[in-house]
């Protein structure tokens, strides 16, 4: 045993701890603990995947040492690994390039709160990440709850409130649906380790027996998460509580929280009951109906939206759509290019947060799309950050969007019935995306008269005046673009980890 | 002349084009050297690559797997960076003269650089995939040239632009999906790479995605129902609308539909089909409605913009007859009318620019003030109409000769609506210089006293057009053959 | 060495572009040096017309395509009256133009015309007749909108895209002759390969009409014929004789290349092609001369006048007969001359009095008895009495429709024809009557608002007598005798043409 098999399990308890310890600190401390944790994190979570990926295989962390099936079990493959990295880079990257919304959005005293619930929810995502014990993941699927819910709360207004509660009623909704599939599960199989369930499956698929109890019960687990994530018609909540939550809130929720869920979804998946059986049952079939719809209502919403921050957050149940989308094609490569564009959106839709705060930023904190006119020349880099957001969004090539839409269409033609459809979806959805992001980038593009540059209290912000927001999006573009141009080594790891996973 | 040049032909101009506004000129002089320096410089590598026709490949980066941005010089990309590399010079030549009056000089100039970096990549793309990027490419960096003048109207016809381009390379991908999946090489090669083991009893769907394609990537040419963003565009500044929606853009468009035709879905399963039909019949509807449209169009550049999607659609319907004489036939028209849209188009572009004058009533009587505009646009004029001894007549007559040959139905269509349309063409573009040379009898000239021909930048590349003009007119055989010799390996 | 031939195809033109590019200059100058060149041009277009069968490949338009010339019996008799008229018309604007300014234009066009209608005339393929089909449309249409006036330029546009139409739906046809024929280059009975026609026999039929019709269009048939009542009374006048007289033969010829020497009259021969054009000139025929008796303009009188007598040779050869076509030809010469002469009169009653509408002609000939004579000749000649030389023609193209195997039509047409010449009698001669018996009574009968009207009729024949220059007169007067000489003494024209068409059926 190395001392690196550790580090999976001590980043989680690090983040965890941290939380409290925020509490009782004000809130510059806190925030450079949270820095420093997720730094630390960041690079314990890099040394993991070297570890595994120069292993080649993955393996598996009993904790306390109490084996299987009574102890609790961390499994650790490449994927796992790769997944806690980028993470971590992405919340890290949030949070700098909220810094500025937070200070001027939250009271003080309420600060440091704001980095429990940070450094919360990230312990909760690696424990979603890692854990192959249910129950844990269950547990953790709550602490994540909880934290996103602070995390929309936390700015104090009336929609967030509303927005909260709302999220709250949904998402507890989603747990307890999950949390009747669990015991199903529980109740066949008498485990709760993932790798001993999936054994008793598969005896159980064999033999013939319990099938509709087994169906019901991947049918409950898949329709908790995906309330969970907001897929499409389960997303009423999610408009409200990214649009106007504080910005770092918006960009973790909308790219890391729903992530943790679906890629949640995709270890139960493999892991639990296993690939075959999910695929012969029609719940995917399921899951890519409501993903291809989603893909096309979210975009027609957002389209329909004057808002900026809501028209993104619309535009995020758009793409969760994708990922339900391919899910469902029941295929291996539909599953990587899910996850493949887990990591896009992730890269995308943070970016989008941000540099949409920058161009609100220069206009007056306005967020109705009139007001965003010719936001582009007063604040540049948000400008060009924004573009290069949408640009990946729409699916062009160079972003990571591309790519993700090249492994959507390329697993969809491996399916019979639905290729069709999946490629008819994703043109139309592009095209919709192009309707509302372009018509945005040419709006803070169009230049304003003088005049009203004057009256309508529009400033020009540069790049030094915010340095950690441009710090941030610089490291999202180049993240993006690294993701759109050289995207095989990521497929490969993807790949890789994909066939470590079950 | 190594393969490796390829990739600098593409990447000089994008690099120095983005350096444009970054170099501090000293004086507009020395900004328009540097520009027409680099543009030369390609144009003279394009040409050298052209005569020697290095016969690798080389890949600049790989996407993923077996997808890369790679290139390779053809005798169809020939054609294409031929014609670009002919007239970009040119047409930046006038731009300097033109540009004078629009201001954001650097910025224009920035993009018309990279937008020519683009369309070689275009051009010259091996595979199917690099096609496709540097379209995606091509609409985002032509978008600011179309919002140049930042006015409501160019703000507006610049999003209409991108959304139908944008759309267009959606169901454009869905086509290129098809052939990385069923083809056996994503490459272009002459003849078409569809398995057809592989696809089995799948006909209907690849017709389907072949429809779906073609419309795809015929958006940037404008065929109908997706014209209408090209004559909306014409609020760029004139050397845009001249090089890029009469030439570069537009036929990107096209090249691209015979490069998905001819190159990768392949003409032996297109053939007789129903999408053919499908695909023939938009084309020839096309034809009639881009040349009614610019009848009823009474602002000049959007009449020439009518005219172009119009003409456009003969390349469209040359491609889609899908016999090699076809594929002559559109690429003869490729090129010729390459030369008589730019001539037309810049001719426009001198009244505005000396006159700001517009609307075609307005002309009246211009044709003594600016005789030498005139006189050339009459003469571009009839090169459209297809008038024998002018260049639009040889490709007219090898579009019909194709269209007469291929034995379809709708092919003959086709060819009593090329006819519909010289007629047309002949009334939109008679009426403009028979206005302009005999304004009635008691026009009084005074009104336009201030009117005169403007210097020798604008003049020099329309005097060469004409003489192209005569040239491929009156002695279009070389041409012709070598397009031959392109369509023969089809077969 | 054959290239000499075109020698009067490239002087002319050539001479016209430096008059067109040249700065003013004297008019004196002017008209010594057009007319030189139109004689000289004029003189070896029929030297090279009656030296032989002559060919010459100019160049290749495209690989299987040369721009091909070759002088045979009909571009011999085309040449010939071409030439005759073309001088004598051009004499007469020396004189006429004074009026209409603009000289050194129109005197290059007309230069360049010549030459582009000699090459049409010597076209020996069908893409080369094409081309200059096309060139001879673009440089006739600025002869129309000479004066510049606003209608003048409406009309000029309308004949441009009359003849546009008709040239693309004849290039329509080309297209598909171009893949079914063994050679475009005209051949005396067609050219059209069996057994590729036999396959697409329809679409041929179809492409055959729409060059019949597309042709027809600049012959003045019925339906595109109505940018020659538009186009003659704005033109000046030498403009209408030249248009009536030679311009809209071009379309004739066109039509006889197309049928007889490529397409083959026996492809169309009892098809519905040659029913329905039948059917269209013969219903032209009657149109015009309807449309003529009612018209009160003169000029435009004489233009449905045209309408109605290009139809007549129409109708001649789409009879698809030896003597059909013998009358056709008789007519085309005919006409020709006659058509021309009638224009320069009306010329002269424009130049001399400023009187364009009949009713204004009362009286005319008391004061110019000359050209009014000449007219009548003219007059006698179209509506066909003898010995004038419309009989000869009429004569030869009803018993040609007698004779021939067209059903229904063979007894039709004669009656048409017959009707449509007493209407050109009713239309022509009143303004002989009139001219020369003006009548007493007409203003004691009329109304108030005719008045006017007779005050102006009464100027002509209080007018004192007064011909015109001799410069207008003897052209006119060449012409007009012409007409009866040929009506005298037919023969060697018919003889000519006989031979002309035993090599054709």
């Amino acid at each position: 045993m190395q001392f690196v098999q550790n580090f999976p399990f001590m980043t989680i308890i690090l983040s965890l701890f941290s939380g409290p310890l925020s509490s009782i600190l004000d809130g510059k401390k806190a925030k450079r603990v949270n820095l420093a944790v997720m730094s630390v994190i960041t690079v314990m979570s890099c040394a993991v995947l070297v570890f595994v990926l120069n292993s080649g295989s993955s393996y598996v962390y009993t904790m306390g040492h109490f084996p299987a099936p009574w102890g609790n079990e961390i499994r650790v493959g490449i994927l796992e690994a790769f997944m806690a990295v980028f993470f971590c880079v992405i919340m890290f990257l949030c949070v700098v390039g909220g810094v500025y919304e937070r200070e001027r959005e939250l009271e003080d005293t309420k600060q440091n709160l704001y980095y429990v619930m940070v450094n919360l929810l990230l312990s909760s995502l690696l424990t979603l990440i890692y854990t192959n014990d249910l129950f844990t993941a269950y547990v953790f699927v709550e602490i994540n709850t909880i934290s996103a819910c602070g995390l929309i709360m936390i700015r104090q207004n009336g929609r967030t409130l509303e927005a909260a509660t709302r999220y709250m009623i949904m998402s507890l909704m989603g747990s307890g649906l999950l949390l009747l599939g669990i015991c199903f599960l529980y109740d066949l199989t008498g485990h709760l380790l993932m790798s001993n369930i999936r054994e008793q499956v598969q005896l159980l698929h064999q033999s013939g027996t319990y099938n509709i109890p087994l169906l019901v019960s991947l049918a409950l687990i898949s329709v908790g998460l995906a309330i969970k994530s907001a897929l499409f018609p389960f997303h009423a909540w999610l408009p409200d509580a990214y649009g106007y939550s504080t910005l770092s809130s918006a960009a973790i929720l909308s790219s890391l929280v729903s992530k943790g869920y679906i890629f949640l979804l995709a270890k139960i998946f493999f892991r639990v009951i296993g690939f075959n059986i999910v695929r012969d049952s029609k719940v995917v079939n399921v899951l890519f109906v409501f993903g291809v719809a989603g893909m096309i209502m979210g975009s027609i919403n957002a389209i329909r939206e004057n808002n900026i921050r809501r028209m993104i957050a619309y535009s995020s149940v758009a793409q969760i759509g994708y990922i339900y989308m391919g899910f469902g094609l029941g295929t291996t490569a539909g599953v990587l290019a899910s996850l493949y564009h887990v990591l896009s959106h992730a890269a995308t839709k943070s970016l989008l947060f941000v540099a949409a705060s920058g161009i609100t930023d220069a206009s007056g904190d306005n967020t109705e799309f009139l007001e965003l006119t010719g936001a582009g020349y007063r604040n540049k880099l948000a400008g060009v950050a924004f573009t290069v957001g949408s640009l990946s969004m729409v699916g062009v090539p160079m972003f990571s969007g591309f790519i993700s839409k090249l492994l959507f269409a390329q697993a969809g033609m491996e399916s019979l019935h639905k290729m069709l459809p999946t490629l008819i979806a994703l043109a139309i959805s592009t095209i919709l995306n192009a309707v509302y992001f372009m018509k945005t980038v040419i709006r803070i593009y169009t230049p304003v008269p003088q005049k009203l540059l004057q009256k309508k209290g529009f400033r020009s912000v540069s790049v030094k005046e915010q340095p950690y927001k441009s710090a941030a999006l610089v490291f999202f573009i180049i993240l993006n673009m690294l993701l759109g141009l050289s995207s095989e080594p990521v497929i490969r790891l993807l790949r890789s980890g994909l066939a470590m996973f079950s | 002349m190594s393969a490796n040049m390829m990739v600098v032909v593409v990447l000089l101009p994008i690099i120095f084009g983005v350096l444009v506004p970054l170099i501090p000129f000293k004086t507009r002089r020395h900004m328009t050297w540097y520009v027409e320096g680099i543009v030369l410089l390609t144009s003279l590598l394009v040409w050298a690559l052209l005569i020697s026709r290095p016969d690798g490949s080389f890949t600049l980066f790989r996407f993923t797997g077996n997808l890369s941005v790679s290139f390779r010089l053809d005798g169809l990309g020939t054609v294409f960076a031929g014609i670009l590399s002919s007239l970009w010079p040119l047409a930046t030549l006038y731009s300097f003269e033109y540009m004078k009056h629009e201001g954001h000089e650097k910025y224009f100039f920035m993009f018309y650089v990279i937008t020519y970096g683009v369309t070689l990549g275009i051009a010259l793309a091996e595979d199917i995939l690099t096609m496709y990027f540097f379209y995606e490419m091509l609409s985002l960096v032509t978008l600011p040239l179309i919002m140049h003048t930042l006015t409501r109207e160019a703000i507006l016809a610049s999003r209409t632009y991108l959304y139908y381009s944008l759309g267009g390379a959606a169901f454009a991908f869905i086509g290129m999906i098809f052939i990385l999946t069923y083809g056996t090489t994503s490459v272009f090669v002459p003849g078409g790479v569809i398995d057809a083991a592989a696809l089995g009893d799948r006909q209907g769907l690849m017709l389907l995605i072949y429809v779906l394609c073609f419309c795809g990537f015929s958006v940037k040419a404008a065929m109908f129902p997706f014209s209408s963003w090209l004559p909306k565009a014409g609020v760029a500044p004139t050397p845009v609308t001249a090089l890029l929606h009469a030439v570069a853009v537009v036929k990107a468009g096209a090249f691209t539909v015979i490069r998905v035709t001819y190159y990768s879905f392949g003409t032996e399963l297109l053939r007789g089909t129903w999408a053919q039909m499908v695909v023939l019949g938009l084309t020839i509807f096309t034809i009639v409605y881009g040349c009614s449209r610019a009848l009823k169009e009474t602002h000049l550049k959007r009449r020439l913009a009518w005219s172009t999607v119009s003409n456009l659609s003969y390349i469209l319907f040359g491609a889609a007859l899908m016999t090699p004489l076809g594929l002559v036939g559109a690429l003869s028209h490729m090129v010729f009318h390459a030369v008589m849209k730019i001539c037309s188009f810049f001719c426009a572009g001198a009244v505005i620019y000396k006159t700001g004058r517009n609307y075609i009533h307005e002309l009246r009587g211009f044709g003594w003030k600016m005789p030498k505009v005139f006189t050339i646009f009459t003469i571009s004029g009839m090169a459209l109409m297809g008038v024998p001894g002018l260049c639009g007549f040889i490709s007219k007559w090898n579009l019909a000769k194709a269209a007469v040959s291929s034995e379809n139905p709708l092919g003959y269509l086709g060819v009593a609506a090329l006819l519909v349309s010289a007629l047309l063409t002949a009334i939109y573009m008679m009426t403009i210089s028979i206005r302009a040379f005999f304004p009635g009898k008691d026009f009084d000239y005074d009104t336009i006293s201030d009117v005169e021909d403007p210097n020798w930048m604008m003049i020099l590349p329309l005097v060469i057009f004409v003489i192209a003009m005569f040239v491929f007119g009156l002695h279009p055989e070389p041409m012709i053959a070598a397009l031959e010799s392109i369509a023969a390996a089809m077969n | 060495m054959n290239g000499w031939i075109l020698l009067p195809v490239f002087l002319p033109v050539i001479a016209g572009i430096f008059l067109l590019l040249m700065s003013q200059c004297e008019r004196r100058r002017l008209h010594q040096a057009a007319g030189a060149v139109l004689v000289i041009s004029a003189v070896l277009a029929v030297a090279a017309a009656w030296t032989g069968d002559k060919s010459v490949t100019l160049f290749y338009l495209m690989k299987d395509i040369p721009v091909y010339f070759h002088i045979d019996g009909i571009s011999r008799l085309y040449v010939t009256f071409t030439s005759i008229v073309w001088v004598c018309v051009g004499i007469y604007a020396f004189v006429y133009m004074e009026h209409e300014g603009g000289e050194k234009r129109f005197f290059g066009l007309y230069l360049i015309v010549y030459g582009v209608i000699v090459a049409l005339d010597f076209a020996g393929n069908l893409v080369t007749m094409y081309i200059f089909y096309e060139l001879m449309t673009l440089t006739s249409a600025p002869l129309v909108l000479h004066n510049g006036s606003r209608e003048a330029v409406m009309a000029a546009l309308k004949y441009l895209f009359y003849s546009l139409c008709g040239a693309y739906m004849g290039l329509f046809g080309i297209y598909f002759l171009y893949q079914n024929c063994d050679t475009l280059a005209f051949t005396p009975g067609g050219t059209l390969n069996p057994v590729l026609a036999q396959d697409h026999r329809t679409i041929l039929l179809i492409a055959v009409f729409a060059m019949l019709a597309g042709f027809g269009a600049k012959a003045g048939m019925l339906p595109l014929h109505s940018w020659l009542p538009a186009a003659h009374p704005v033109a000046p006048s030498p403009a209408s004789a030249v248009f009536s007289g030679i311009v809209v033969k071009a379309g004739v010829l066109a039509a006889i290349r197309t049928v007889y020497y490529v397409v083959g009259p026996d492809f169309i021969r009892g098809t519905w092609v040659q029913t329905a054009w039948m059917v269209l000139a013969l219903v032209t025929v009657f149109m015009g001369s309807m449309l003529a008796y009612r018209e009160p303009v003169f000029k435009k009188r004489l233009a449905y006048s045209t309408v109605s007598q290009i139809s007549y040779i129409l109708f001649g050869l789409s009879l698809l007969t030896p003597m059909g076509i013998t009358g056709a030809l008789l007519h085309t010469v005919f006409h020709a001359f006659i058509k021309s002469a009638l224009f320069l009169t009306a010329g002269v009653f424009i130049f001399e009095c400023g009187k364009t509408r009949v009713s204004e002609l009362t009286g005319i000939g008391k004061r110019m008895p000359k050209t009014v004579w000449c007219y009548t000749f003219a007059s006698l000649a179209l509506i066909g009495i003898p010995p004038a030389c419309g009989f000869v023609s009429k004569w030869y193209l009803a018993e040609g429709a007698l004779n021939a195997d067209v059903g229904v039509f063979g007894w039709l047409g004669p009656v048409v024809l017959l009707l449509s010449a007493l209407l050109t009698a009713g239309y022509l001669l009143p303004v002989t009557m009139k001219g020369f018996f003006p009548g007493k009574r007409d203003g004691e009968k009329t109304s108030a608002g005719n008045s006017e009207m007779k005050s102006s009729a009464v100027d002509i024949r209080d007018a004192q007598k007064k011909e015109p220059s001799m410069m207008m007169l003897i052209p006119l007067g060449i012409l007009a005798s012409l007409t009866i000489i040929l009506g005298v003494l037919p023969n060697p024209l018919i003889d000519y043409i006989s031979q002309l068409i035993s090599g054709l059926m």
